[in-house]
């Protein structure tokens, strides 16, 4: 009797249990740990957190690329496209495509159809998390199956920057999404020099090289992406030498150990993410001008740098990321100063401090953010009552305008206009149509932004944006905090096959030259 | 009943359960007077110091003081995990003693829907609450009574049914009695001893699912001190600072070892089976 | 004995359809939207009504619950909204990790806890049955992660016994058993607690029963009384109780696979809790009540075995 039904039991533990086949390789594959508990979605046009964004660098290309290890708009350089050229008043573009570039699998050559179906997947709401990007697009069409022209309604700033191996430019198979359908997100097929193998879910995405990559076979035989949620778990496999390379904490206590590790390296990298404090100036209490400028006053942002420590982080210098085109160092910010902070807090009508219900994730890395801020406004009489909420939650809400203040950390192409445009034009207030994440519902420097975007003169376009950062610090629409940059380790002998200064998919980009030494 | 403290004090585990809770009742009610600092004080240069010195048990990753975190932490532990049972004693008490009185369609509903609750472990269901409440005290206390709830409605359901058919209740309602003051002057006394000591056992349980559900993340929001959440922090400090972990989790072991000694030498002294050797 | 246990199915079957109906409720209440998951941070409006239209979940209420219902009851609950891949192959994926776990612990659990609640009980009030018992009231007394916590430094960071990635290659049966040890012996000690203490007393309990006296008085040998008879009317208690404490078991595991970084049940119903992931926690709930239902049927069928008086009931 028992034993039938250890038999039983034993035949369901059998039917239930999931085989996966081992892939043999001769070449070394490269293990990196990720902060993460599962990678998300890998149709590049859908990956939209670090996790996916790093994974897909790697196995999509776009017509042109940042050169690797750099986040420089001046070096984009070719990639599917070989050459391009541009009509004398900036609306159309044509591209000439790099002959046979394979896709990973038996899915042939790209073309310019391919193309043509990327960017417009790419563009559209249902298909794209990037359709936003792509608003001044008129058509895309192909010209021949080497040639793509694009028109546009109006110039943009960096039009190459939208079709960057980043975001929203990455070319995948036509082929390949007609046939997988729902299915590509975690079947992908794209150009890069590594492919997907298969994914084991809450435990890693095994990648493997794309032989027939157009730059040359990889020197990887493939990549273990591990998902290793807890940073103690995964900082103690990268020193038992279980990882290659890691996903690093942007904290100084980290970095100093790390450095200590033998044969370890760590790599601190561009883009900075800015933390910003969007305040919602049409509601009490932050309709008052002088209670946003006593939150300003109260911030502290060289303790915030203290917190993190100056190798990872540096104060943030205005309401756009230092470094991105337009960018301006000295846009006026308020000093920390308590005391200013607490007489304009009384001149408001709160002599005794007043009490704001914030909504804020529990992400890890964002909550203990907020909890010194937290205690920096307490010295001023400034009391958080903090609502925490899960983090798709937290993005909900604030969507619903249900935050008065909103703590957000992000990073853009780098050029001014995209940040400008979706934090501070009255076009992307929240609960509105056409809303990305206007938290603040700055409408005041709509004309600078708007001027500097179809600006042809170069230097009129600078004016206006350094003087759009100038109104939105000075009507103190948000009160930017700190950046913080990217953080990996990796052992001595990976060799990334260039140098690390940036990577636009807030990972280090694994190449053809790519190698374990 | 004085025998019956007698009896519980003899045992010297007991003993030193209830010594162990009462140092962390005092700790919890003194918190503001006894803790060396503002719980929720930030001094950043002095973050992630080893125990010793201007701070006793060190500090966290902000620099808040481990152990005034410590002492206020005991106030949440303790203030949830009774909030909870006494809020599950009461309602699964009153559904218990109900159905076994009733007994019936009604009897048999109310049981389903206990066993519904029962299907679920208790950790995810506490889970599942907290996450479509929100993490906040009150919440803690409903998700994890909720949790107690169907344990406590069976104990207080089966002497009832028993008690039900007893002759002094059969009297008591041949004399007119109301089923009011049946149920709370006859029968409510005569299973108060057995939902008490589960009461206790159970308390132990609360201070643990309180502490795991912190560990998840699903805790009383900051700035708040919460055994469970100062675990978690410290685990991802662990490499640079192993204590931020091991206090804590010693704190919350104290406890609830404590609550588990009390609650069983009540049980001990309570269960007729044991007492008759 | 077939008709038994499809009559208990057929009782199980109002408990499923309640837990199906309160899951749907409970998923549909908690806020956060998935189309925003599924799209990140820079999503317009348009874009996450589009992603809402596609997956589902701009239908009426009650027609989600009936399509919910009708394709439970055939087993299929749909495909995750994160990978888009069925749940039951998901759940699947990771079966064997919480399998694994949780009969691991259990064995731990019974070869530690019942030979010693035995040894204990026939040593009343002796030193060892002191010692058990304060031992095991520390044992569950020991909140899972911080037990897990307290090994893992030891072990895994000390004294490098054990890996500190529990995610093993389910192929590789060494690997699966190394990574194994550190997780069960967190979840093992705490039910060699309880059972220690449940053998314990219903040892105390059966060895009290009058015709164990009378067996002794008879002149049986101590020996066989104990082991025999006493046992035998022991294992009753003994089984419900391990049988109870598999949920206790299971909702553990979610703090051991954190600690642990172990794949299973438990960490995916916290990632679908935390993206939102309707169909994947839908499924899992209603998985996590079926395992239970279906222990709590194992565990009466061995009633029948242990006792025949119970079957015939």
């Amino acid at each position: 009797m028992i034993r039938r039904f250890g038999f039983k039991a034993a035949i369901l533990a059998a039917a239930l249990a999931f085989s996966t086949p081992v892939f043999a390789q001769p070449l070394p594959i490269l293990r990196v740990g990720m902060a993460a508990q599962d990678v998300g979605r890998l149709d590049p046009h859908f990956a939209v957190s670090t996790i996916d964004r790093v994974v897909v660098a790697w196995m999509f290309n776009g017509l042109v690329r940042f050169k690797p290890g750099s986040i420089d708009p001046a070096e984009i350089e070719p990639d599917l496209a070989q050459s391009w050229e541009r009509s004398d008043d900036g609306l159309t573009w044509t591209f000439h495509l790099r002959p046979n570039v394979a896709f990973h699998g038996n899915y042939g050559m790209v073309t310019a159809d391919d193309v043509v179906f990327s960017l417009k997947k790419s563009s559209t709401a249902a298909t794209s998390a990037f359709a936003a990007d792509f608003a001044a697009f008129e058509t895309i069409e192909a010209v021949d199956p080497m040639t793509v022209r694009i028109k546009l309604r109006n110039p943009v700033p960096s039009l190459l920057g939208i079709l960057t191996n980043y975001a929203g430019g990455y070319i995948v198979s036509r082929r390949a999404v007609e046939e997988r359908g729902a299915g590509f997100v975690r079947s992908p097929i794209g150009t890069g020099p590594f492919m997907l193998d298969h994914v084991t879910p809450n435990q890693s995405a095994e990648l493997v090289a794309h032989e027939g990559y157009f730059r040359g076979k990889p020197l990887l035989g493939g990549i273990s992406y591990r998902f290793i949620p807890s940073d103690a778990s995964r900082d103690l496999a990268f020193q038992a030498g279980e990882l290659d390379v890691n996903y690093g904490r942007a904290d100084q206590t980290w970095v100093n150990r790390t450095r200590q590790l033998p044969n370890v390296t760590v790599d601190v990298f561009e883009p900075g993410e800015l933390t910003e404090l969007s305040l919602n100036i049409t509601r009490p209490p932050f309709n008052d001008i002088r209670v946003r400028q006593a939150l300003a006053h109260a911030v502290n942002r060289a303790e915030f740098v203290r917190w993190r420590g100056a190798d990872v982080s540096r104060e943030g210098q205005s309401v756009v990321p230092r470094g991105y085109l337009g960018f301006i160092n000295d846009p006026g910010l308020l000093p920390h100063d308590i005391n200013r902070a607490k007489a304009l807090l009384a001149e408001a009508g709160y002599p005794n401090g007043l009490t704001i219900r914030v909504i804020h994730t529990q992400l890890p890395e964002m909550l203990s953010g907020m909890q010194v801020l937290q205690q920096q406004l307490r010295r001023a009489g400034i009391t958080l009552d903090l609502n925490i909420v899960e983090h798709a939650t937290f993005h909900q809400q604030i969507r619903q305008d249900l935050s008065p203040m909103v703590y957000y950390s992000a990073a853009r192409f780098p050029v001014a206009d995209i940040f400008l445009t979706q934090f501070f034009h009255s076009r992307s207030i929240v609960q509105t149509p056409t809303a990305v994440t206007n938290f603040s519902h700055c409408d005041k420097a709509d004309a600078q932004i708007d001027g500097a975007r179809v600006a042809t003169d170069l230097v009129e376009q600078r004016r206006l944006w350094a003087e759009a950062q100038r109104i939105i610090v000075r009507e103190v629409c948000a009160v930017p905090v700190i950046e913080t940059l990217l953080v990996f380790g990796r052992r001595n002998n990976v060799d990334y096959g260039y140098e690390l200064n940036g990577s636009m998919s807030l990972g280090p980009l694994i190449t053809e030259k790519t190698r374990l030494r | 009943m004085k025998a019956l403290l007698a009896k519980v004090w003899a045992n010297p585990m007991t003993f030193l359960g209830a010594l162990l809770c009462l140092a962390i009742v005092l700790a919890a009610v003194l918190a503001p007077w006894i803790a060396p600092y503002d719980p929720a004080d930030q001094d950043i240069i002095s973050r992630l110091q080893p125990p010793g010195g201007a701070y006793p048990f060190g500090t966290d990753q902000f620099g808040r003081d481990i152990l005034s975190r410590l002492l206020w932490g005991a106030r949440i532990s303790l203030t949830v995990s009774l909030g909870a049972i006494a809020v599950a004693v009461v309602i699964g008490g009153t559904i218990g003693m109900l159905a076994g009185y009733i007994g019936g369609t009604f009897d048999l509903l109310v049981m389903q829907v206990m066993d519904v609750l029962l299907s679920f472990p208790s950790l995810i269901l506490g889970l599942i609450v907290v996450a479509l409440l929100g993490p906040d005290l009150i919440n803690l206390v409903v998700a994890i009574a909720l949790t107690a709830i169907a344990p406590f409605a069976r104990v207080a359901r089966a002497p009832t049914m028993a008690l039900k058919e007893r002759a002094f209740v059969e009297a008591g309602r041949a004399l007119g009695f109301s089923h009011p003051r049946i149920l709370f002057r006859h029968i409510l006394p005569n299973i108060m001893s057995e939902v008490m000591v589960m009461a206790s056992l159970w308390m132990a349980t609360a201070v643990r699912v309180e502490a795991s559900l912190s560990f998840i993340g699903l805790g009383v929001k900051p700035p708040t001190a919460t055994w469970g959440g100062m675990t978690r922090d410290g685990f991802e400090n662990i490499l640079d600072a192993p204590w931020l972990a091991i206090l804590p989790g010693l704190a919350i072991l104290l406890l609830v070892l404590g609550l588990n000694m009390v609650g069983d030498g009540l049980r001990d002294a309570t269960d007729p089976r044991l007492r008759q050797e | 004995m077939l008709g038994f246990v499809l009559r208990r199915l057929l009782a199980a079957i109002p408990t499923l359809l309640a837990v199906l109906t309160l899951v749907f409720v409970i998923v549909r209440v908690v806020p956060g939207d998935p189309a925003l998951v599924i799209l990140g941070d820079q999503a317009t409006p348009e874009a996450t009504a589009a992603v809402r239209e596609r997956l589902g979940l701009d239908r009426p209420l009650l027609v989600q619950y009936f399509d919910f219902l009708g394709s439970a009851l055939q087993g299929d609950f749909g495909n995750s909204l994160v990978t888009n891949r069925p749940i039951l192959s998901e759940v699947r994926a990771v079966l064997p990790h919480t399998v694994d776990l949780t009969l691991a612990s259990m064995v731990i659990g019974v070869a530690i806890g019942v030979p010693v609640g035995i040894w204990a009980a026939l040593n009343r009030n002796g030193v060892i049955d002191v010692m058990a018992r304060l031992l095991s009231l520390i044992g569950l007394s020991f909140p899972v992660f911080v037990s897990g916590v307290f090994l893992l430094l030891a072990f895994g960071l000390h004294w490098r016994l054990f890996p500190v990635i529990g995610s093993a290659d389910l192929n590789d049966p060494l690997d699966r058993l190394h990574k194994l040890v550190l997780p069960a012996m967190t979840l093992g000690l705490l039910m060699a607690a309880y059972i220690t203490r449940v053998t314990r007393s219903a040892m105390l309990q059966s060895l009290g029963e009058d015709y164990m006296r009378t067996a002794r008085a008879k002149g049986v040998p101590r020996r066989r009384v104990v082991w025999v008879h006493g046992l035998r009317n022991a294992a009753l208690p003994i089984v419900t109780v391990v049988g109870l404490y598999v949920g206790i078991l299971l909702g553990n595991s979610v703090l051991t696979e954190i600690v642990f970084n172990r794949p299973g049940l438990g960490k995916i119903i916290v990632g679908a809790l935390n993206q939102r992931d309707y169909p994947m926690l839908q499924g899992l709930l209603v998985i996590y009540c079926f395992l239970i239902v279906i222990v709590n049927l194992i565990t009466d069928l061995l009633y029948g075995v242990i006792d025949p008086r119970v079957k015939a009931a």
